[in-house]
């Protein structure tokens, strides 16, 4: 038995229990995204300190001297206060985490500022980090022709270079629906017709709207 | 391991319910299965009435769920219950607007974000 099966049916039919791994805090963790495997190192946290103890009683009464048992609690213990808080800053800490967030944040206003020159309608950016793990905001804006689209898209890659220094994979050729995938920031350009027919807007509902700090023309 | 005649269900509302591979392409050389990510040129053998995908048709499609083991860079193996393909068209959008089931990420690297967006649960 090699791999995991995992239901088709994704949701609907396949319980967590069944599935024999976590895919999701792995991938999170090779994906980059710091939240996961920081959450995990907390919850591993209490076993160590457990094991600590467990060691030194061990020890004191291999050594039949109580006081000393006592003494090698105690500097463990002042160890463990003292160097405890290591465990914890191993991973990232909120801090940085929060920087990173807020780096990705100031690359999608800037795009979606960028879009708004030329002339993107109904920008919108949402913060879907809560919602997949694989990325942290979309943004999801209407051109109105092939030429348009090809200007923003070619804006966009210009600043993600020269700015920030994320290179975009995604459609290179203007698309009905074209995508540019940053990483952290997914940018989805449609034609109006193909932003009513795709609604990603409903799909994303539970995301969180960020504001934004210009007006966007609603047509 | 997808290859001509092989049966797939259809992972997206576009409409089909069955589909039949009928050429793999867009892989390397000449190969001769498909796997998750591959683009196929597919036949729809069942369909749902009153839908634009009609039962007979020609389509690409991409495989997003394979019976056959996937295993990824991480080191984890990841093997689905069916065979499974997404409808796109020739520029590479979905004919559908939703996609059903778990969807392996390394679609991602593969410029299938698209279809990654839609799906509701990625692995």
């Amino acid at each position: 038995m090699g791999g995991a099966a995992i239901s088709s049916h994704g949701l609907a039919c396949a319980p967590p229990a069944a599935v024999p791994l976590n895919p999701r805090a792995r991938r999170a963790s090779a994906a980059g995204h710091r939240s996961s495997p920081q959450l995990l190192l907390r919850s591993d946290l209490p076993p160590p300190a457990v094991l600590c103890r467990a060691r030194s009683q061990s020890s004191s009464s291999s050594n039949v001297n109580f006081g000393r048992g006592d003494d090698a609690d105690k500097l463990l213990e002042d160890l463990l206060k003292q160097h405890g808080e290591v465990v914890y800053s191993s991973g990232a800490s909120p801090a940085a985490e929060a920087d990173d967030d807020a780096e990705c944040l100031s690359f999608a206003v800037s795009l979606a500022k960028a879009a708004s020159e030329i002339k993107a309608a109904d920008i919108r950016v949402l913060c879907v980090k809560r919602l997949v793990y694989w990325t942290r905001f979309f943004i999801i804006l209407t051109a109105f022709s092939n030429a348009q689209i090809d200007a923003i898209s070619s804006k966009m890659r210009d600043i993600g270079e020269k700015q920030f220094s994320k290179v975009a994979s995604g459609d290179t050729k203007p698309n009905s629906w074209t995508l540019l995938d940053f990483g952290d920031v997914v940018v989805h350009i449609f034609l109006p017709q193909q932003r009513a027919f795709y609604n990603l807007e409903e799909f994303y509902g539970n995301a969180t709207p960020i504001e934004l700090p210009f007006d966007t023309q609603w047509q | 391991m997808i290859q001509p005649q092989t049966l797939l269900n259809v992972a997206d509302n576009s409409g089909a319910r069955k589909l039949m591979c009928i050429r793999v392409i867009g892989a390397a050389g000449n190969q001769r299965y498909a796997r998750i990510g591959d683009v196929i040129v597919a036949v729809i053998k069942d369909a749902v009435p009153q839908m634009p995908l009609e039962r007979s048709e020609v389509i690409r499609a991409v495989i997003v769920r394979t019976c056959k083991e996937f295993k990824c860079e991480d080191g984890i193996i990841i093997r689905y219950d069916d065979n499974a393909a997404v409808i796109i068209d020739q520029k590479g959008n979905p004919k559908g607007t939703r996609v059903f089931g778990a969807i392996a990420e390394e679609l991602r690297e593969l410029n299938f974000t698209k279809i990654v967006s839609l799906a509701p649960e990625v692995l």
